[in-house]
């Protein structure tokens, strides 16, 4: 089947590359695409790095291959939603342990804070081609607690997944390859407790050098990413959204370098806000951490520093 | 004849009801037994499952700070 030049999806942000005229694409054969939670994938790890404020330590002990504890302090300001424009900041001081257990067949984490919340993930390979993971958050108090489950199924060139959650949240997606670069899916949900309910197309394009994702939904958020990897070392992303429903527009553009001994990431937002994130590797066993968030529009900095041991 | 048709028609559906609204309360229950025995016993459980993976770590690993 001789391949045929495709032209790219309309979301996509640059010109694509064409294949070469003698190379033969084998529409029977077609790679498995990314689960469709992780379309942006490569855009959410360089644009999204987890910022905080304040001071962070983790220290992981490991005791065996596939078993560690960690705990980890935080203390530092939290934000607290308040209805006036002005974040209002309450400082706090957090302790969590956590246990985790990894193996390829089942992987088990679980962490649980001083005030007696607990986050717990589960991912369990039920069989080759079925996966069920499960998430939960919960707490002592009422009506607070969250839980979701979701159901895998990994086919050849295809997936598919439904997810229940608390709070009668159902959802269910499906995604394609449709050529060795390109895959497109699509997702429905039904959220019960805020009675609404959602239909959204996603489709990604990747190759070597070049990530590009676009994505829309019926409750009216268009969000498209590209990715570009320029070295081994450095790879640039930006991303687009807008949301019709509130008339809200952001684009970011940000970097991500991997040094030597450090990481960096940084990224820069229409709405004024500059993110900074550098994690670096000091000794064996000891990361350092900085983290810097300038949102110029609502005056709002947010400085955090932190060390992570073991690994 | 046609009011016991009626009758038995409203029983019926009485009696789905009322097996509805067992079986949603009966789970009910359940998730809020199976939310607190979560909640208690899920760190104890990874504990226990990797104290119990090779290779074997003593509890004396696990209470120290090294």
């Amino acid at each position: 089947m001789a391949a045929t030049p495709f032209t790219a999806p309309p979301m996509d942000a640059k010109a694509t590359e064409l294949p070469k005229v003698d190379e033969v694409v084998d529409y029977n054969n077609l790679p498995c695409p990314l689960p469709y939670e992780e379309i942006h994938r490569e855009s959410l790890m360089s644009l999204k790095p987890e910022v905080f404020e304040g001071m962070r330590f983790d220290f992981n002990k490991a005791l065996g291959p596939k078993f560690f504890l960690s705990h980890s302090v935080t203390m530092g300001p939290t934000e607290v939603p308040s209805q006036s424009p002005e974040p209002i900041k309450i400082p706090t001081a957090n302790y969590e342990f956590g246990a985790n257990y990894i193996d390829p067949k089942l992987m088990l984490i679980g962490r649980v804070s001083h005030d007696g919340r607990l986050n717990a993930r589960l991912k369990a390979d039920l069989t080759d081609n079925l996966i069920v993971k499960g998430n939960a958050s919960l707490t002592s108090e009422p009506h607070m607690s969250h839980a979701m489950g979701t159901f895998d199924y990994k086919g050849t060139d295809y997936r598919a997944q439904l997810q229940v959650g608390s709070g009668t949240l159902l959802g269910a997606n499906y995604i394609q390859s449709v050529t060795p670069h390109i895959s497109l899916g699509g997702e429905i949900f039904w959220a019960g407790q805020h009675r609404k309910s959602g239909v959204g197309y996603a489709a990604r394009y990747s190759n070597d050098k070049t990530v590009a994702t676009g994505q829309v939904a019926s409750t009216g958020m268009v969000a498209l990413s590209y990715v570009q990897k320029v070295s081994e070392k450095l790879s640039f992303a930006t991303e687009f959204s807008y949301n019709h429903m509130s008339k809200d527009v952001t684009a970011t553009v940000g970097y991500d370098a991997v040094l030597r001994q450090a990481r960096v990431r940084g990224k820069i937002d229409s709405n004024g806000c500059v993110t900074g994130f550098l994690e670096e590797r000091l000794n064996v066993g000891l990361t350092f951490i900085l983290s810097a968030e300038l949102d110029h529009k609502k005056k709002d900095y947010k400085f955090g520093f932190g060390f992570t041991a073991g690994e | 004849m046609a009011s016991k048709g009626k009758g038995r028609k409203a029983r019926d559906e009485d009696e789905e009801s009322k097996t509805f609204k067992c079986v949603k309360e009966w789970t009910n229950w359940s998730l809020k037994k199976a939310k607190v025995i979560t909640h208690y016993g899920l760190i104890p459980l990874i504990i226990y499952i990797g104290m119990n993976s090779e290779p074997k770590p003593t509890v004396s690993q696990l209470l120290s700070p090294f």
